[in-house]
């Protein structure tokens, strides 16, 4: 498949959103060709289904214009867009628990993982058990997990996103993947 | 030399390779000769891979998309709702927005307000017009008064043959008592009233002399309203001679003729 992700500029971003704002077609597909697939990998990386992701990049660059005058030159483009897909695709995913009255209750996510690592291992995903369980990681804790492992940036770089020192970061950082191991753990054969 | 619980607490960055090189180094000398922190590590790594394998299964996903005609959906998906944003909020911005629907009601009144005048001055004028001499009801001059006329000798004529009846009645009338149900003071009341409408008629001086012989016997029936129904032989014979002395009976009938001939 053809792949058309470039690189922006900041500057190039500006000129882009300075276009879009006055009703330019063509730069706004050309912001959407550079930055749909990292939006797609955060989608699918948290609802982990390929139209369901598609739908919420989608979502994500029709968020990005209604929001496009707020936006400011300087600012950090990318993570303003990654922010309005995590966000998308946490509701999603929040909404479609609810609707599938699929248990919020961390107590029962553990039942479940115990349960489905003992009686059918062939049966229990791994993968969707650790997209439940960063779904119900405190939302701090979730932002760091999010921001480290499916956008890849350092922990410098999530700091000056979140506005928290570096040091947080790490802690945060910890936290969420020591919570991950616990209710994982069984599963993957190890001690907790 | 770091212990094992602070190695601990820092495997998680150093698999994330966010230590500094001096504190990497650190763990890694303590992991070569520390065998339950190197479980922990191993440990550490399962969790890694596996969120590792959710984000590569993103990507291979991601590399099975056509991405040219995917940003086309969603630039087409996503222009039109963009393209009505402004619209959206020039209606928001505008400050009086609430009284919209007041001021659509206010519009249709006065719309209908000025169509309804318009009309009113339209007609008003045909009617200034109509009642001008050359008006847009075209009738030729002289038509409605000979309309006019025409009427006034009809009812004249009916009003002189109940008369000559009435007065026929009253001269074949031996006795008072013998006068048949046509004289009744009823009757005549009728014939009076019949008179008075027919006063503005004869005021024309065409009808003059249907007038003259119209209002005579106008006289003569109020005469009989009065003595009626009590009336005499005496005054019923006085009434006769009257009748008679001034020709009533003849007059009626050449006027009535003159009538009939349109001669007035």
């Amino acid at each position: 498949m053809e792949q058309k992700q470039v690189k922006l500029e900041e500057k190039e971003i500006a000129s882009l959103v300075e276009r879009i704002k006055q009703g330019d077609r063509e730069a706004f597909m050309r912001l959407v060709e550079s930055y749909q697939q990292k939006v797609f990998v955060v989608t699918y990386s948290l609802v982990r289904n390929r139209e369901d992701a598609l739908d919420l990049v989608q979502e994500t660059f029709l968020r990005l214009y209604e929001k496009i005058n707020s936006f400011r030159p300087g600012e950090n483009f990318q993570g303003w867009l990654m922010q309005i897909a995590r966000n998308l695709s946490i509701d999603f995913l929040r909404r479609q628990m609810v609707r599938k009255k699929e248990s919020l209750d961390e107590l029962d996510l553990d039942r479940e993982v115990m349960a489905g690592a003992q009686s059918d291992p062939a049966r229990f995903n791994p993968g969707q058990m650790l997209q439940k369980a960063v779904h119900l990681l405190p939302p701090r804790q979730k932002d760091v997990f999010i921001l480290h492992h499916y956008e890849e940036l350092k922990y410098e770089e999530i700091a000056r996103r979140l506005k928290i020192s570096v040091g947080t970061v790490k802690s945060l950082h910890f936290k969420a993947m020591q919570r991950l191991k616990e209710i994982l753990a069984p599963q993957l054969g190890g001690n907790q | 030399m770091k212990d094992c619980r602070q190695v601990k607490n820092e495997l998680v960055a150093y698999l994330s390779q966010e230590l500094s090189e001096g504190q990497r180094v650190e763990v890694e000398k303590h992991l070569q000769g520390c065998l339950a922190c190197q479980r922990e590590l191993e440990e550490w790594k399962k969790v890694f891979h596996l969120v590792s394998e959710v984000k590569e299964e993103a990507q291979t996903v991601a590399s099975s998309i056509d991405w040219s005609a995917e940003a086309s959906r969603i630039v087409n998906n996503t222009w039109k709702p963009i393209q009505k944003q402004p619209e959206k909020k020039r209606r928001w911005s505008f400050p009086g927005w609430r009284w919209q629907p007041l001021a659509a009601g206010l519009s249709l009144g006065l719309f209908l307000g000025a169509i309804l005048t318009y009309l009113l001055i339209t007609t008003g004028q045909v009617r200034f017009s109509s009642r001008q001499p050359d008006s847009s009801i075209n009738l030729p001059q002289g038509f409605v008064e000979k309309v006019d006329l025409e009427l006034a000798r009809k009812q004249t004529i009916g009003y002189l043959e109940t008369s000559q009846y009435l007065l026929s009645e009253l001269l074949n009338s031996q006795k008072p008592e013998n006068l048949s149900s046509l004289l009744t003071s009823e009757k005549l009341r009728e014939v009076l009233t019949e008179k008075k409408y027919l006063n503005n008629r004869l005021e024309d001086l065409r009808l003059m002399k249907a007038k003259n012989i119209c209002d005579q016997i106008e006289m003569l029936f109020l005469e009989l309203l009065q003595l009626s129904p009590q009336m005499s032989e005496a005054e019923l014979e006085k009434i006769r001679q009257l009748v008679e002395e001034k020709q009533l009976i003849l007059k009626i009938n050449l006027v009535k003729k003159e009538l009939e001939q349109g001669e007035v």
